[in-house]
């Protein structure tokens, strides 16, 4: 009997142990390489450093390119993000009141970008879009990134709306309110957390994304990861840790306002057994 | 210095321009101001073309905006095939076969040596020129690719290719893919073993023996990968372009094989070309092209490189003499391969390697 | 809800229109571009072939194909196994600052770029890096290319984990924390509660997280291009090589098609065996 016990203690710290472990994994290279953005020497030598400077902090500030690829990814990140957003919602309104018998298989269909490797979406894109006419790169690279984020507004819009009751747009309606005074008035503030989480999600994911921007950017218009790839391979030095740093500080930052206004726990959801 | 926005940077010069025209600039109003995007290669090619532009720009208005080849030149023309003639480079900073790759295309405005007087001190076998016979490059680098390896990590010296097939060179070898230097890797290897361009099986043979012995540590697809690799100490020896290896001799010593018994330093030219899909820009274009090719800028410009100038009034740095030849050795070390022919035959080549190599590599 | 024929297609038009647009009209064109020749260095532009298919049918790119996929397979497994135990904790821990902190570190590593964690990994895990030990665990040195291979999985996995475990962490908050009181409280240890209970209720939660992390997997090309040293190919690298080196778009078409097939074939195979063989709530 208390062998079982401990046994069971075993597994329950083991685990703990796991996560830990986890912990460190993600983050410890991270740290490594805000340590090495310090770094003096001119190639990738040995940890630690044996020499400090913040040249790459200077060679980050004074490359225009960056701050240009930061403007561009924000741009289009808000932009894809809205317009997946707003179209996700209402196609997730929907697939949500609808029951005929093709719904399952249109469900299936605006997931389907999910499973689409992006080099296939990028490259497709760029020759349709060269074929079609269009010429802009923004223009192209709004609606690669629309489409890559799309499945992920609409899952997350769906898995919060399939959790409110008919009844209460039905009790609306019996008060005279119009279909679609019921829909934005009471199901999308009832689904906010869902159409929320599907916002941050999305606009994450547009932000990192590489493959469809490599193939969509143009010299004018280039994203920060492609940016960031470009100077890799052409350039390979510490500069990238500097920028990483940097973003990590900002993001560290907009993580904590985010906790302060909204609460973490919010922008994921807490289940429906939290009380 | 403030980061502008590209788009206001094109209004803000279409303004001056139009100012330039109205007559009230400090330029004359043959030559507005106008705005380049150039292509060109990063580390050492950027930071020594950024500082020429900083002189450039002061003495003509002209603003350059530079974009960097994200791994070896012919990209760009997979890059610029779609696109073409919308295309926003005006000039492309290439060598040899690229320059074969664009004249093909028809993309490349030719280049006279009335409009470009630099161009008069430039030896003419270096000019890359189209079927009708007219110049269509502007070389500002002599260059090669050579075999080499860190002294530092080599006990012995290497004196033939042959020896990189001992146990001690495991995994110690770092090799470009065929598409890096238009398959320039499958010629020396052919070469060793007696063939050439044509015939490049016994390459390819040599290759596989390589391969299957564990002896390739390392494929790169660009300079700074190649200086990675090398500057790591991760592989020892390799076959690369001067130019990067230039960058690893200013860490480590490092030994540059340009005269073995067996085998061939493979040389060819870099430099500028001109796009001709915007005609408002080619004059400025020239301009800009004109003045990398004078002797002193020629020189200025190859010296962090670790290139020979192609100016014959420029001076080539001290470091690479002992790289380059005398003219009487030429014949004897140096090999000028067929690149229109290599370049026909990369794809070829770089399915080979993926279906034949890369699966030996990883074991 | 309202059954029979929706009133409302005014509500999924636009999203149809993005899709049509942005994802189909582009794979038609992709799949008419891989059945262009390719001749002499150039794509023609008419013609029709097969050889960019009939290329790829040799075993060598089967190779590929296979590798790719047993990347996918492996690093999402351990994606699962690894992003358990955190996500577990984030979902049934009482301390509020404990779940906001992990959240936090799992968005947060979201928001950082993927390029820049990638670097961060060839910093610490490469020769000159203070992990570059970690490669004698498996019997290899860290120049070694067979350590190339290690290096991508543990790039994928920094690539995967924090979306995983934030899937996890959304099926774990779905669970009746009920159930395992009432588990426990009639004498049945952790584990077995854990396994006969909790598993089967999370299953679908499980596969769904599985199959999501396994598209990423081999949908990735960034990871090997920066972390394979040129000896691991995905062939999403065998695609952006001929397309943005060679520009022989019609093979590289060609790969992309075939990707697309074996994807939709290995996803909806999958979630199609995992509803038949687990009664209760679809996949999605």
């Amino acid at each position: 009997m208390r062998l079982a016990l401990l046994a069971d203690d075993a597994a329950v710290w083991s685990s703990r142990l796991l996560a830990v472990a986890v912990v460190l994994f993600l983050v410890v290279p991270i740290a490594i390489c805000v340590v090495l953005s310090f770094d003096a020497r001119d190639y990738l030598g040995g940890f630690p450093p044996t020499a400090w400077s913040l040249r790459w902090y200077r060679a980050f500030f004074d490359n225009p390119s960056y701050l240009d690829g930061l403007v561009v990814s924000l741009k289009l990140a808000v932009l894809a993000t809205l317009i997946a957003v707003i179209a996700g919602t209402a196609a997730a309104l929907f697939l949500a009141r609808s029951r005929f018998p093709g719904r399952a298989a249109l469900e299936t269909v605006f997931l389907m970008p999910k499973f689409i490797p992006t080099v296939v979406i990028g490259f497709s894109l760029l020759g349709f879009t060269a074929a079609v006419g269009i010429r802009d790169a923004f223009t192209r690279l709004l609606i690669g990134h629309a489409v890559i984020v799309l499945p992920f507004t609409i899952r997350a819009a769906l898995a919060s709306l399939v959790g409110i009751r008919p009844s209460l747009v039905e009790a609306a309606v019996s008060l005279g309110a119009s279909e679609r005074r019921a829909l934005l008035d009471i199901v999308v503030p009832l689904a906010r957390t869902g159409i929320a989480a599907g916002a941050v999600m999305a606009f994450v994911l547009s932000f990192d994304e590489v493959a469809v921007s490599l193939f969509l950017s143009d010299p004018f218009t280039q994203t920060l990861p492609v940016v960031l790839i470009a100077e890799m391979r052409a350039n390979l030095n510490l500069t990238i840790a500097a920028v990483s740093a940097s973003f990590l500080v900002l993001t560290g930052t907009v993580l904590l306002l985010l906790d302060r206004t909204l609460g973490l726990d919010r922008v994921i959801g807490q289940g429906i057994y939290r009380t | 210095m403030m980061p502008l926005d590209r788009r206001r940077f094109l209004v803000g010069s279409g303004l001056g321009a139009t100012a330039a025209l109205l007559g009230g600039a400090r330029l004359t109003p043959a030559q507005a101001a106008e705005q380049l995007m150039v292509v060109q290669w990063g580390a050492a090619w950027i930071d020594v073309s950024r500082k020429i532009v900083e002189t450039y720009t002061k003495e003509t208005g002209d603003k350059i905006a530079w974009e960097l080849h994200a791994g070896g030149a012919m990209a760009i023309v997979a890059k610029i095939r779609p696109q073409w003639p919308n295309v926003g480079y005006n000039l492309i900073s290439a060598w040899d076969p690229v320059f074969q790759a664009m004249i093909k295309e028809d993309w490349l405005e030719p280049v006279s040596l009335d409009e470009m007087p630099a161009l008069k001190d430039i030896p003419p076998a270096f000019f890359q020129k189209d079927a009708a016979g007219r110049l269509m490059s502007v070389p500002l680098s002599t260059s090669g690719a050579f075999w080499g390896y860190r002294e530092d990590l080599v006990d012995k010296p290497i004196e033939s290719v042959e020896q990189l097939l001992e146990p001690r060179f495991k995994g110690k070898l770092c090799v470009p893919y065929p598409v890096n230097l238009t398959g320039l890797l499958m010629l020396t290897l052919a070469m060793q073993r007696g063939g050439n361009e044509r015939n490049i099986e016994p390459g390819w043979a040599l290759l596989k023996e390589l391969a299957q012995r564990g002896q390739i540590g390392r494929v790169i697809n660009n300079n700074s990968e190649f200086i990675n690799a090398m500057s790591s100490g991760e592989t020892s020896v390799a076959f690369f372009n001067i130019g990067a290896w230039t960058q690893v001799r200013k860490n480590f010593p490092t030994k540059i094989l340009s005269r073995l018994a067996d085998n061939r330093g493979f040389l060819f030219n870099e430099g500028f070309a001109i796009v001709k899909s915007d005609k408002d820009k080619v004059a400025a274009s020239k301009r800009f092209a004109n003045y990398f090719a004078t002797p002193a800028i020629n020189e200025m410009y190859n010296l962090p490189l670790g290139e020979g100038p192609t100016n014959s009034k420029a001076k080539p740095g001290d470091d690479i003499a002992d790289v380059f030849y005398k003219p009487d050795e030429l014949a004897r070390y140096a090999y000028i391969a067929d690149f229109a022919y290599m370049a026909s035959q990369v794809d070829l080549w770089a399915k080979r390697w993926e279906t034949e190599i890369t699966p030996l590599l990883r074991t | 809800m309202t059954a029979g024929a929706p009133r409302s297609w005014g509500l999924v038009a636009p999203a149809l229109l993005l899709l049509v647009v942005g994802l189909v009209c582009p794979l038609v064109y992709l799949a008419r571009e891989s059945l262009h020749p390719f001749v002499d260095g150039r794509a023609l532009p008419t013609g029709w072939t097969v050889t960019n298919y009939a290329e790829l049918l040799r075993p060598a790119y089967a190779f590929y194909f296979f590798d790719t996929l047993r990347f996918g397979l492996v690093v999402s497994a351990l994606a699962l196994a690894l992003g358990t135990p955190l996500a577990w904790i984030a979902a049934r821990t009482a301390r509020s600052a404990l779940r906001r902190a992990i959240l936090g570190l799992l968005i947060g590593l979201l928001f950082t770029n993927l390029v820049a964690r990638l670097y961060a990994i060839l910093v610490t895990y490469g020769t000159t890096g203070p992990f570059s030990g970690f490669a004698r665990l498996f019997g290899l040195s860290a120049a070694s290319p067979g350590f190339a291979a290690i290096l991508v999985g543990i790039g994928l996995l920094h690539f995967v984990l924090p979306v995983a475990a934030l899937t996890l962490i959304g099926t774990f908050q779905n669970l009746n924390p009920r159930l395992e009181e009432a588990a426990s409280s009639l004498g049945a240890p952790r584990w077995r509660v854990a396994l006969g209970i909790l598993l089967p209720l999370a299953a679908p939660g499980l596969i769904s997280a599985f199959l999501i992390t396994f598209a990423m997997c081999i949908s990735n090309f960034v990871v090997p291009l920066l972390l394979g040293r040129g000896v691991v190919l995905f062939t999403t690298n065998l695609m952006y090589v001929r397309i943005t080196e060679i520009a022989n778009y019609p093979s590289g078409a060609a790969i992309g098609i075939i990707m697309l097939v074996l994807v939709f074939a290995i996803v909806y195979g999958l979630s199609a065996l995992a509803r038949r063989l687990l009664p209760g709530e679809a996949t999605s």
